[in-house]
């Protein structure tokens, strides 16, 4: 990893953390009763330079976006991922398709495709089979111009 | 008279032509003027609305009944504060909306993704692919669409993502939300929002077919669109059997695009020359 001088993206370090945090309970399992700001700072030594006043507020945002949740232990908070990574993916991809309304949902988002029925399929096959008929027809033109000229 | 004339211009172009213009079906061949002209005719509608306020000062400055010509001149003012007023309210709440969502989106795909060197991969077996606009864009890919689709075919997808961005079709599609939204429900038009939404897909297509031609492009569309489910709650058809028929279709003749240009130079032009007249 490139060692960079100016202060990394939070955006950034919000992947980060939350990376370290999905390892974290992937390693402890069931055991896993989250990890510390000091934990999850020790964790960037040696891979890169991070205050631990940044980590501390990096792990506040994701709190506040309830992509962590914190219990009190003594003087300090416990830090857990929300959801597992597959989860939040999965919600991710929800999200996309039917969480927002739906004109503003495709107006924010510009998908490839809306799907299609199975009567538009049947439609679209015959449009393809068209255009591939061109493509090959002009490849057999242009073949055969080749072989003109070579004579 | 002209006050009247660009008032009777504003119900047309606000009202009249998206119907018309939505059923000539032949111009989504020339997919970049026919945004053109769906373009100038929103604008030439708001600007025969306002112009038709400024319009009816000359009537008070050389009438010889100032106070009788009020009755013509201060409702004129009103529609024209009430539209003006309406359009920056409905722009604020538009626009506000939309970076909200993005903004949201983008931050969870950049936590949860892959990132790669111009995509973002979600590690999930449905196949998508969108792009979040912005000026933090990003393109986003499932792992679903990767397995999906051959290399070819998925560089066509990514080209049509980067048209969508390049060419800031989302200030279009903003543009023309804030009009819809604008107008009250009884005298709203949808076609212009629906056309426009299918106009910018047509030319990320034809971005796409300049990229990795136009069999990689259809068989992406195939693919991915026997994959999915449609949204059938819409009530609208799918873009993609037409946007099939338009690649196999080909270029239109350059008439079509002159035709939409000239219209859409008189749409947006009319108004501000019955304005000059108004006021000569």
């Amino acid at each position: 990893m490139p060692h960079s001088t100016s202060a990394p993206r939070l955006g950034d370090l919000e992947r980060v953390v939350m990376e370290h945090l999905w390892e974290a309970a992937n390693v402890g399992g069931p055991l896993f009763d989250g990890a510390t700001v000091r934990e999850v700072h020790l964790r960037f030594e040696g891979e890169r330079e991070i205050a631990y006043t940044t980590v501390m507020t990096v792990l506040d945002r994701l709190a506040k976006k309830d992509l962590v949740t914190r219990e009190r232990d003594g003087r300090a908070w416990r830090y857990s991922p929300a959801d597992t990574r597959e989860a939040l993916t999965a919600q991710t991809m929800l999200r996309t398709l039917d969480d927002m309304e739906v004109t503003d949902r495709r107006t924010a988002l510009l998908h490839f495709l809306d799907g299609a029925t199975t009567d538009e399929l049947a439609d679209i096959k015959a449009a393809l089979a068209e255009i591939e008929a061109r493509a090959e027809g002009e490849q057999a033109t242009s073949a055969r111009r080749r072989t003109i000229r070579r004579r | 008279m002209i006050p009247f004339v660009l008032a009777g211009l504003a119900v047309l172009l606000a009202w009249v032509a998206p119907g018309l213009m939505a059923r000539r079906k032949g111009f989504r061949r020339a997919p970049r003027a026919a945004l053109v002209a769906w373009q100038a005719v929103s604008v030439g509608g708001i600007l025969a609305a306002l112009a038709a306020a400024p319009a009816t000062i000359p009537l008070l400055l050389d009438g010889e009944d100032p106070l009788g010509r009020l009755q013509l001149v201060v409702p004129a003012l009103v529609a024209s504060a009430v539209i003006v007023g309406r359009l920056l309210y409905a722009g604020h709440h538009v626009g506000t909306r939309l970076r909200r969502v993005r903004a949201d989106h983008r931050q969870l795909v950049d936590i949860v993704a892959r990132h790669e060197e111009r995509v973002r991969i979600l590690q999930h077996p449905t196949p998508t692919a969108y792009c979040i606009p912005g000026r933090q864009s990003r393109v986003v890919l499932s792992q679903g669409v990767l397995d999906a689709l051959p290399e070819e075919q998925l560089e066509a997808v990514i080209a049509h993502e980067d048209a969508h961005l390049r060419g800031r079709h989302d200030l279009l599609l903003e543009f023309f939300s804030v009009v819809t939204e604008a107008v009250p429900g009884p005298l709203r038009s949808p076609e212009a929002l629906g056309e426009v939404r299918l106009l910018v897909e047509v030319l990320a297509d034809r971005a796409a077919v300049r990229h990795s031609g136009e069999v990689a492009t259809a068989r992406a569309l195939l693919t991915l669109a026997g994959s999915r489910e449609p949204e059938a709650a819409l009530g609208v058809g799918t873009t993609a059997p037409v946007r099939l028929r338009l690649l196999a279709d080909g270029p239109p003749h350059p008439a079509l695009s002159l035709l939409a240009y000239s219209y859409a130079a008189l749409a947006a032009t009319l108004p501000l020359v019955l304005l000059a007249m108004a006021w000569a």
